[in-house]
């Protein structure tokens, strides 16, 4: 199996209010391949997002090296690493993160827009159709239920049919039924796709959906 | 899905500040396109006005006072210039036509101006254009009953003046009957607003203008023989009435020449009478000049140039003009400034989205862009409803503005300086947007992904 996301030796500090470093990040080695499904687990505030906004380009390593489809995005100009998160990334958030003043439909279509635009608007309806939200195309979010809005948000994150899909807590806002579908629609969604997944979590019910699970402090 | 559309959402999901903004922008723009017409309006209406009035000529005293009075109807008149001049210019080869003007007297505000039937038939307001009638027939003119009429407002004079000096007064001889019993044609304003119709009776007032204590000329009430086609000019807002009753009226004696003649000329050919102005239409320009300075070298008359006196009038009333622009360019300012402060305001949930739209991978410079591009479209719709309702707003106006002052602004023409004032508000629109744009370009994406509580 061939490594999707390889990360090695990688460091992130930030400054406190007290002007130290603190040292947020340290993973030695740390590799998903083609299709792999993950969950990645550590106590609140212990990093987790931060790893996956160093994965997605949209933070930078103090120190290391991270590949992603055997490139490294941090060598990238910022416009091309934004084109590179676009078209191999697909991004899943806790909140959702779906713009207010959008459709659903419209909502995915963005994230077509940014990554490319390849498959137009058919791709983005299939998307939606198979999440179950053929429906709900023309509702904006907030005519949405939460559940709806997070299975939006999925099919944003596939649109560009990325080789990487990272997911942050996505069933932390959703209650334990909607949490449950949820999840079960990424995952599958993302086998049909041989998308590969990481995902962040400190819910031990989600851990215990996945074969694969990793503590970050492990990683150290 | 494109950056147009990620605008206009972006516009109507603060559609109250959009359109609080957009029409600030569009109030600057509509007041100075209103500005601008007015001023093409005016400038039209009193260049095209002199275009009949080649060189007029007065009583000594301001050049443009004397042209505002006889091109325009407006101010006062400066005296009276002897009819021997007038008979002296009619009878210059360079001369084509010389139409005399007198003036005196009000019928509600609209000036009474007494000439002979030459403005009717000879003088043309405009090229080619002569007052025509919509309604009736011109009034009646003979030379003969205007040197009768100038005899007896001479005799009027003379009973006055020894009056005035306490000695004993000869009864005047019975004035002779008028030939041509107070007759009027009016101008097409006039007709409209005070009603006149062919037939009817009206009493003037003593004045040039309105006045409470004006004495009313009850004992010769004109009548209406004939109402005028509109010439847009101030030939509408005139009632003209033939000289020789006009000297018939009591209050019209003849008064002293505006300076003295010498006395052996005075002698031997007395002047028959007096007119307040005279219009000169020249056979060749070339003799315009050498005219000009012959009249103004006497002492008892002047000449002007209508053209020459309004451009001169126009130079200082320009400086105004750019005051009221200046005045719109601040008011496009301030929309600009308020343009800015609304999408500032906006800015912390804005911060969010941009991170949502950096994530999913919009570049910087495509965030800036976005930001730029609101406050460009809302100055841009905001600048356009502003040209036209400039123009919208000039053109409702153009009914009440005619009746007010008898003439039309071209309300629909559209002026080079408009595009220019539309390049200024996507200027300022850009200006405008590039602080808040600059606040996107550098939103903290990490930051403001964050999940909120």
């Amino acid at each position: 199996m061939s490594a999707i996301l390889e990360l090695r030796g990688v460091h992130k500090s930030f400054r406190g209010a007290d002007g130290n470093l603190i040292e947020v990040i340290r993973v030695k080695q740390f590799a998903l391949g083609t299709g792999e499904q993950t969950a990645l687990v550590g106590q609140s505030g212990s990093g987790k997002s931060t790893l996956l906004n160093l994965i997605a380009g949209i933070l930078l390593p103090d120190e290391g090296e991270i590949l992603v489809n055997s490139t490294n995005p941090t060598q990238l100009s910022e416009a091309a690493r934004d084109r590179f998160r676009a078209a191999n990334i697909g991004y899943v958030f806790q909140s959702f993160n779906l713009l207010q003043g959008f459709t659903a439909l419209e909502n995915v279509l963005l994230g077509q827009m940014f990554g490319g635009g390849n498959g137009g608007t058919d791709r983005a309806v299939q998307l939606l159709n198979n999440v179950g939200l053929g429906h709900r195309l023309h509702h904006k979010p907030r005519a949405l239920s939460v559940g709806e809005q997070q299975r939006v948000a999925i099919a944003r994150a596939l649109v560009n049919a990325p080789t990487l899909v990272l997911a942050d807590e996505p069933t932390g806002s959703l209650d334990s039924k909607n949490g449950t579908a949820v999840l079960e629609l990424l995952r599958r969604v993302c086998t049909e796709g041989k998308h590969t997944l990481l995902l962040v979590t400190h819910d031990p019910h989600v851990m215990e959906r996945f074969e694969k699970v990793v503590r970050l402090e492990d990683l150290q | 899905m494109n950056l147009v559309k990620i605008v206009i959402k972006n516009m109507r999901q603060r559609a109250l500040a959009t359109w609080l903004t957009g029409a600030s922008v569009m109030l600057g723009v509509a007041l100075a396109v209103a500005i601008l017409l007015i001023k093409l309006g005016v400038q039209q209406r009193f260049e095209q006005g002199t275009l009949g009035y080649e060189m007029v000529v007065g009583a000594k005293g301001s050049p443009l006072q004397l042209v505002l009075n006889v091109v325009y109807n407006l101010d006062i008149s400066l005296g009276n210039i002897s009819w021997k001049l007038f008979e002296q210019l009619r009878n210059d080869k360079r001369i084509k036509l010389a139409v005399p003007f007198s003036v005196g007297d009000n019928y509600k505000g609209f000036r009474i101006v007494g000439t002979t039937d030459a403005f009717f038939k000879d003088f043309e307001f405009e090229p080619g254009r002569k007052p025509e009638l919509a309604a009736g027939r011109i009034f009646n003119f003979s030379e003969d009953a205007l040197k009768s009429a100038f005899q007896e407002a001479a005799e009027r004079a003379r009973e006055r003046e020894a009056k005035e000096r306490g000695e004993e007064v000869k009864p005047a001889p019975e004035p002779a009957p008028v030939e041509h019993p107070f007759e009027a044609v009016v101008g097409s304003t006039v007709a409209e607003q005070t009603s006149l119709a062919v037939g009817q009776k009206f009493i003037a007032a003593h004045g040039v203008q309105p006045s409470a204590e004006a004495k009313e000329h009850t004992e010769n009430p004109w009548t209406v023989v004939g109402i005028l086609k509109p010439t847009h000019t101030a030939v509408d807002r005139a009632i003209y009435i033939n000289l020789d009753s006009f000297y018939h009226i009591e209050g019209h004696e003849l008064r002293g020449p505006t300076a003295p003649e010498k006395s052996e000329e005075k002698d031997n050919d007395p002047d028959p009478g007096q007119v307040s102005s005279i219009v000169l239409k020249l056979r060749s320009p070339i003799t315009a000049f050498g005219l000009y300075r012959e009249i103004n070298d006497r002492e008892d008359a002047m000449a002007a140039f209508p053209a020459a006196e309004i451009r001169k009038l126009f130079d200082i009333v320009g400086n105004i003009d750019r005051l009221l622009l200046a005045q719109a360019i601040l008011i496009l300012i301030v929309a600009g400034v308020a343009i800015a402060v609304s999408i500032y305001n906006s800015m912390s949930e804005r911060r969010r989205e941009i991170a949502i739209l950096r994530a999913l991978g919009a570049r910087r410079a495509t965030i800036f862009s976005i930001v730029l591009l609101e406050a460009v479209t809302i100055c841009l719709f905001g600048a356009a409803a502003g040209l036209v309702g400039g123009h919208l707003v000039v053109g409702l106006a153009n009914g009440a503005l005619y009746k007010a002052s008898g003439f039309v602004i071209p309300a629909f023409h559209i002026q080079p300086l408009e595009w220019y004032i539309l390049a200024v508000a996507v200027i300022l629109g850009a200006v405008a947007g590039l602080g808040p744009a600059v606040g996107a370009y550098r939103t903290d994406v990490a930051k403001n992904l964050a999940p909120t509580s």
